[in-house]
């Protein structure tokens, strides 16, 4: 690294702030690893979780109730239960059970990370899937019949008339969902995934330095979701459906 | 009144249709007879099965009982999904509340059913879409979106994307109920046109005025039943039913 | 134009169209249930369930320490969160400001992060005068949730008040209403409407969230449960705790999301 880093640590030093880990470059590496895991986590929890809230959305307005029920009860159970109960059970439960099944955990493909996306995309997929119903079944009952008209299958309805307006109709709330997705990403550190606030975690221990840690991590989490509300904030103009609304 | 070619063979025939909604008697036998290339307008109170009617012809409900021929096509057997998307595919549907999908920009509104459900594509689509704007007299809106269009225009929109899928058959349900008196004209305006280019329509209306003029035939119906048919001059100036005779005047006075 | 004000509206709650709902929870008994004997098929069900028996007290009482933080916090929280959304729509900037930022930095960091800011750099016992106060980890943890619960009951306050059409001001002077009068008969009774359904949400999200205090070694039903799962070190008993400790907070938490939705549903109407 160039000279300003040990400059800008010095000039922290005078402020009472030690962040001298900065300049060891393995407990360096190792921190900004913890940011990649946590960006790695965020990308695929967020396109995960997505891809589960439509899934479950079309499962619930399906009129079928055979497949509504069972997506109805996984809702109700995700959402009203702790994240973090749901990640032990995930982990502690049905990883050792899937261990078990195949014979030892060096063949179980699934990681501590992976099943950390696992259980966020279920969890806030429910939600998701929640307001997207709501705004499926906010679309007028003439929108239907109109394309009805028009020779629209079912599936046809659902894929160009009822989920492009549901999605605009939800998106205040898929975006709400996503920022808190964000934070939550934080539980990895439950089951050590490696990402930054576990890194954090491990280097505070050593130095003492837990406030100077704190800052940092609430700039990175503050610049996620401050990236996230941006994102959501632009598609919602793209999406935006000039004459109705703002 | 349009010059009508002697007795053309018939495209829509209603046989004793009866529809119920609970308890509550809809439609009550109801005969109906429309033949290729004319215009049949129907008349009548709220709540009479004006409305009904059309959703029975184009399979969105299905009668108690009776039978409803479109062509060839026993509307009333009709089971499975895919035989009623068949059918719609041949009929238009114009709605009182335009219905235009709202993400859509009007050219897409217009190609969206083409595209996707006729397999047409996409430039001739687009090309076709083109010229049915022209029609409508829209060809500067193509890129606009419904929510930026008065309800005249958003109505011609509706009916350009109807005519987008060449139908053999167009449902006018009081497609001018819900516009301001000003837009009234242009709408009608582009239905008289597709009239006189020979165009298969039944309107739900209550432009008396208009019916008159454009209709080859006229239908009123009253608590779920015809009460009387026959040419718009007779129908409207020598009602030969009394309930008839009582509609006309209160609707024009 | 009943479409375009049909599209045009907001989206309904998203709870609204769900009383039916209540329908479900035997359903979800049953699932949990069958889950249970799924996973300890093969074990004796009686024997596993009897080893859970002699956890009982020590996980009941894991269980007061989370209810007890929740209503801590949510209390706390309450107070504050009034106090900052009251701060937040004074008039003046240098008032408002700093009740903006504080909601924008303790709704926009992750909770988990908010507890161990509380727990490691809080000081383990206050100093009063010549009184030392014990600071003990779970008043942390409870703070480390009261704080983003005050952000959040901030926002809901702000929220229900900016709602409130200044029409009905107006329309309570005309019928001789006093300020204070319409605030009493009018005002709060509306916003109290409005807070409601939100605030009990948030208690529910807060009363999830203590379990993250197992994380920063408070006793709670969690840890209690991993301490119990590592002592026993049986596979079934694994099992039965932590779905134990799942159906516990479903049956917490649901009446309160179920009574949330009937309420959110009756004031939509009214
Ligand atoms: N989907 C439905 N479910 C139950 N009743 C219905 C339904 N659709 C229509 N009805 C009832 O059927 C009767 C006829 O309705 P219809 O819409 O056909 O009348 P209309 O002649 O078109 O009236 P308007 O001029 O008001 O449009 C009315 O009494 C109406 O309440
Ligand atoms: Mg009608």
């Amino acid at each position: 690294m160039t000279d300003w880093l040990p400059s800008l640590v010095s000039g922290a030093k005078h402020l009472g702030l030690n962040y001298g880990f900065v300049l060891n470059p393995f407990e360096r590496t190792a921190w900004l690893s913890g940011i990649g895991v946590t960006l790695e986590l965020v990308a695929l929890a967020l396109a995960a979780s997505l891809l589960a809230g439509v899934g479950m959305a079309v499962l619930l307005t399906s009129n079928r109730p055979w497949l509504q029920h069972p997506v109805r009860v996984l809702i109700e159970l995700t959402r009203n239960t702790p994240v973090l109960v749901q990640l032990y059970c995930a982990f502690f439960v049905v990883n050792m059970l899937l261990n078990r099944v195949l014979d030892g955990a060096q063949h179980n493909p699934l990681t501590a990370f992976a099943w950390v996306i696992i259980v966020l995309s279920i969890h806030y997929g429910a939600f998701h899937a929640e307001a997207l119903r709501a705004g499926i079944e906010s679309v007028p009952a003439g929108m239907r019949e109109s394309a009805a008209s028009l020779g629209f299958s079912r599936r046809q309805l659902l894929w160009h008339v009822e989920l492009p307006l549901a999605i605009r109709f939800a998106l205040p709330s898929l975006i709400n969902n996503l920022i808190n997705l964000v934070k939550t990403t934080a539980l990895g550190s439950a089951i050590a995934v490696g990402e930054v606030t576990y890194t954090s975690l491990m280097i505070w221990t050593q130095h003492d330095n837990v406030l100077e840690l704190m800052l940092f991590i609430f700039l990175v989490y503050g610049l996620l979701t401050l990236l996230v509300a941006r994102l959501g904030r632009r598609l919602e103009h793209r999406l935006r459906m000039p004459g109705y609304g703002h | 009144m349009p010059l009508s070619p002697s007795s053309p063979e018939p495209l829509v025939r209603l046989k004793d249709v009866h529809l119920s909604f609970g308890r509550n008697n809809v439609l009550k036998g109801v005969d109906l007879t429309v033949k290729r290339g004319e215009a049949v307008s129907i008349i009548g109170p709220s709540g009479s099965g004006k409305s009904t009617i059309l959703r029975c012809i184009n399979g969105l409900l299905a009668p108690d009982r009776g039978q409803i021929l479109v062509g060839d096509t026993a509307v009333h057997a009709l089971r499975s999904e895919s035989a009623r998307i068949a059918l719609r595919k041949r009929i238009g549907f114009v709605f009182q509340q335009y219905n235009l999908f709202p993400h859509l920009s009007v050219l897409e509104n217009i190609v969206i059913a083409p595209v996707r459900i006729l397999g047409v594509d996409r430039a001739t689509a687009e090309r076709e879409a083109g010229e049915l704007l022209a029609r409508v007299r829209l060809a500067d809106k193509a890129g606009a979106y419904p929510g930026e269009l008065s309800g005249g225009q958003q109505q011609r929109v509706a009916i350009a994307r109807a005519l987008a899928m060449h139908p053999e058959l167009v449902l006018f349900d009081e497609v001018t109920s819900a516009l301001d008196p000003e837009t009234v004209g242009e709408v009608l305006a582009v239905i008289r046109d597709l009239v006189h280019d020979g165009l298969t329509c039944i309107l739900v209306t209550h432009e008396m005025r208009f019916a008159e003029e454009v209709s080859h035939e006229v239908v009123f119906t009253e608590g779920g039943e015809i009460v009387e048919h026959g040419a718009p001059a007779a129908l409207f100036h020598a009602p030969r039913n009394a309930r008839t005779h009582a509609f006309i005047n209160a609707v024009s006075h | 134009m009943a479409i375009e004000q049909t599209l045009a509206a907001k989206p309904q709650p998203e709870t609204q169209a769900q009383p039916v709902a209540v329908a479900f929870a035997p359903n979800a008994l049953l699932l949990a249930g069958l889950l249970l004997l799924w996973g300890l098929a093969g074990t004796c069900l009686g024997d596993t369930l009897s080893v859970l028996w002699q956890w009982t007290p020590l996980l009941a009482q894991g269980l007061k320490m989370n209810i007890l933080i929740s209503l801590l916090a949510i209390g706390g929280g309450t107070v504050l969160g009034v106090l900052i959304g009251a701060l937040e729509l004074s008039g003046s900037v240098w008032v408002a400001a700093p009740a903006r930022a504080f909601v924008a930095l303790f709704r926009n960091a992750p909770l988990l992060v908010l507890i161990f800011f509380t727990t490691y750099v809080f000081p383990f016992e206050i100093h009063i005068g010549s009184v030392y106060l014990p600071f003990p980890d779970w008043i942390k943890a409870t703070v480390g949730l009261a704080l983003p619960a005050a952000a959040q009951v901030a926002e809901i306050v702000r929220g229900a008040i900016g709602s409130i059409p200044s029409a009905q001001w107006e329309a309570s002077a005309s019928l001789a209403f006093s300020r204070a009068q319409t605030l009493r008969w009018i005002i709060l009774p509306q916003c109290f409407r409005r807070v409601l359904p939100p605030w009990m949400n948030l208690y529910a999200m807060i009363t999830m969230s203590t379990t993250l205090a197992s994380l920063v070694g408070v006793t709670d039903l969690l840890e209690s449960a991993k301490n119990a799962s590592n002592t026993v070190n049986r596979t079934d008993f694994t099992i039965l705790v932590y779905l134990a400790v799942l159906t516990l907070f479903f049956f917490y938490c649901y009446p309160i999301a179920l009574l949330t939705r009937r309420l959110e549903h009756k004031f939509a109407i009214h």
